[in-house]
């Protein structure tokens, strides 16, 4: 289905039992995301916002409604099958950088690539080509622990870029960074999204981090209250399109 | 092997490698069930080894079973012996009858020896060719062990009432300076060397019978009488040469003087009997059957086998080896259930610390039979790291127990068929009893540091699968949620 929308949310709600008490992260949510898109979800603590991208991810299923990649029904979907989606389609950025601390900034990046079953060689190659997009070429084989901060969660962009994903979803990027790194990586990733047509979905309580999007979407208590095109983003002139 | 197995194993050596400390710990553990396994395994089968250097005169000189016929004298009910063979006792012993009598002039010395076997009685060679005969049985040869009873001393005046014999025990009561000794002598049929009462292997000095009148005689006989290699023995006034020593072990059939059996039995008016035979079966399995087969031929007679005469065995020796099979097996399988226990906590402690890099993963899109890799592939190498360790340290100590050489002891106790009952029954054929010192080793057996290693393994594997199992039933959303 070339033509759908890189994501369709159909009255989604999400609801977990807490100690014998149902809590209800996210209520009856309908959005689309299209394709190219940069969607920021913007958000207090608690309103549900990484819970929406974890359903966006595949990481976690719906309560109910149905949540729509590319046309495809993430719940009727085999987590084998979510798997291999996230593996080929998704890429993932943390607000801790998740990286594996007992690997180089290089093997990272690899650990992304190594189910692929691609061959070292193109591995080595494509790690390196992605350290060097996003400044890290001198620091190939440091550990997380040898890097700052905003080196880390460079990394962490280049690992949810190695598999050419269609969609990058980022989880309070820049929650751990100064304001100055957080601009720097939000813009790093805008470019690199804008580079290779793809659509990201960054969740951020940060007003300025929202404003490098083209659209801002606002959580309370679960549920979508508005929808808001940023008017002109920065270094982008693109036309913003339209959300349900 | 594909390249990517490469990153896989390099991400395993990196996590241990870091967290090195939980790595030490649960190689650790796991380096002292298998230490365990190896040094109680070394221990066990250095103390088999002492016990059957000890064991093997018993059952060694190739014998599994040896038959004899002994004669309770204590039992004074004489409902033991047939008609029959209380008259062939009466025969065998008829020289000792006699041996007070025509002593000579009243006042003259005396000398008499006699061979005397009071405690068993002798049968036919044709007993050793029906044994022979019967199924199960690879070799039999027959042996005579008697005492040889030298009396000297001066011949007293008695006068004897008109008519009548002089009384053998009261003239003995009469004699003045009545010497009286004894020694054991044993025939030995060099028919085949490796089963008798002794075997060209436990020589300790000089050689085996030839073709004159030799005599082999014990170390311990040796010693008390001075005799040395080369000197002159006399049976029943009959010289041997002493050509060789040999040291009846601990436990067998112990004589002082060996001759050839032909030449005892015309000495001793025994031709074709003997009072012994020795048999070696054709397999173990045949040994109790042959048991319990070979007195129906002839009634009264008493088999020992090797195991018999092993429950006799006692002593530090044994002690050690009941503790090793029981208390080490004991402590082998607690050591290895704690060293797996102590690496399955471990490893799951160590999945728990990371839920969110195994959580991250699942995200990234590795599958989960590769997560679950991941961690037993950790564990599994953890177990090779701490079954490595765990040989170099029971091979240590094993090697430590080699250095130091502690002694154990064995003992013999007597039975019933070897109790001395009589005056002319001491030394006859018995068991060689009391103690001996065996040096503990601790040999290592490949086999033992091969099962030590797959112990280990299967030990990392448990872990593994434990905590892979854990890793598996994670789920991602679950795990990226995680403080830790």
């Amino acid at each position: 289905m070339d033509d759908a929308p890189a994501y369709e949310l159909r009255r989604v709600s999400r609801t977990y039992t807490v100690g014998g008490a149902q809590v209800r992260a996210v209520r009856e949510v309908d959005l689309v995301v299209d394709r190219g898109d940069f969607l920021a979800v913007v958000g207090p603590s608690g309103s549900g916002k990484t819970t929406l991208l974890q359903l966006l991810g595949g990481l976690d299923r719906a309560s109910e409604g149905a949540v729509l990649f590319e046309g495809r029904d993430l719940g009727t979907m085999r987590d084998a099958e979510l798997t291999r989606l996230r593996r080929t389609a998704l890429g993932f950025v943390f607000q801790q950088f998740n990286l594996v601390a007992t690997l180089t900034a290089a093997q990272n990046v690899e650990a992304a690539l190594a189910p692929t079953h691609l061959a070292r060689r193109h591995r080595r190659e494509r790690v390196q080509e992605l350290l060097e997009r996003v400044g890290l070429d001198r620091r190939l084989h440091h550990l997380p622990s040898q890097l700052s901060g905003g080196e880390q969660q460079r990394v962490a962009i280049a690992r949810s870029l190695a598999n050419h994903p269609r969609v990058i979803l980022a989880d309070e990027p820049t929650g751990n960074l100064d304001s100055d790194t957080g601009g720097e990586i939000v813009e790093l990733l805008r470019s690199l999204a804008r580079d290779d047509a793809q659509t990201v979905v960054l969740i951020t309580h940060d007003a300025t981090v929202a404003g490098h999007a083209h659209r801002v979407v606002r959580m309370h208590d679960g549920r979508l209250e508005a929808v808001e095109p940023v008017e002109e983003p920065p270094g982008d002139a693109a036309a913003l399109p339209n959300a349900s | 092997m594909c390249s990517c197995r490469v990153f896989y194993v390099g991400y395993m050596l990196a996590e241990l490698r870091r967290r090195w400390a939980r790595t030490v710990l649960t190689a650790l553990g796991l380096a002292v069930g298998v230490g365990l396994v190896v040094v109680v395994g070394a221990l066990s089968h250095g103390l088999g080894r002492a016990q059957d250097e000890i064991l093997r005169p018993l059952t060694g000189l190739g014998t599994d079973l040896s038959v004899s016929r002994p004669v309770d004298v204590s039992n004074t009910s004489g409902t033991q012996l047939t008609p029959t063979e209380q008259a062939q006792l009466e025969r065998e012993n008829a020289s000792t009858q006699n041996a007070l009598k025509n002593l000579g002039k009243p006042g003259s010395h005396f000398v008499r020896e006699v061979f005397a076997s009071t405690s068993q009685l002798s049968f036919p060679a044709s007993e050793v060719r029906r044994i022979r005969s019967l199924d199960g049985v690879e070799a039999a040869v027959g042996g005579l062990t008697l005492s040889l009873v030298h009396v000297e001393g001066k011949v007293p005046k008695v006068v004897p009432k008109p008519g009548q014999p002089v009384d053998p025990g009261t003239a003995a009561a009469g004699i003045r300076n009545l010497q009286i000794s004894s020694s054991t002598v044993a025939g030995v049929d060099v028919a085949v060397k490796a089963l008798g009462a002794i075997s060209p292997a436990q020589l300790r000095h000089g050689r085996w019978f030839g073709g004159g009148h030799d005599a082999i005689v014990n170390t311990g006989y040796a010693s008390a009488h001075g005799v040395k290699l080369g000197d002159t023995v006399k049976l029943n006034k009959h010289p041997f040469t002493v050509v060789g020593t040999v040291e009846p072990p601990l436990g067998s059939q112990s004589a002082d003087i060996y001759v050839r059996l032909g030449q005892l039995q015309a000495l001793s008016g025994r031709v074709g009997r003997v009072n012994r035979v020795y048999v070696r079966a054709s397999s173990g399995g045949a040994v109790s059957r042959l048991a319990g087969e070979i007195p129906q031929g002839l009634p009264g007679a008493s088999v020992t086998t090797g195991a018999d005469l092993a429950k006799r065995v006692g002593g530090s020796l044994v002690d050690a080896k009941n503790l090793t099979d029981k208390l080490g097996t004991a402590l082998i399988a607690v050591g290895l259930l704690a060293a797996v226990a102590i690496a399955v906590l471990l490893t799951l402690a160590s999945v728990a610390k990371r839920v969110r890099e195994l959580g991250t993963l699942k995200a990234l899109g590795w599958p989960q039979r590769i997560v679950v890799r991941q961690v037993t592939g950790e564990a599994l190498l953890q177990g090779l790291v701490g079954g490595a360790f765990g040989v170099a340290v029971g091979i240590g100590a094993a090697k430590l127990v080699d250095a130091l050489g502690p002694t154990l002891q064995a003992t013999v106790s007597r039975t019933a068929d070897t109790q001395p009952t009589g005056f002319f029954s001491f030394g006859q054929g018995s068991i060689a009893t009391g103690s001996t010192n065996v040096a503990l080793s601790a040999p290592i057996e490949a086999k033992v540091v091969l099962l030590a290693v797959v112990l280990a393994v299967a030990a990392g594997l448990v872990a593994g699968a434990v905590g892979g199992l854990r890793a598996a039933r994670l789920r991602p959303a679950e795990a990226l949620r995680h403080l830790g």
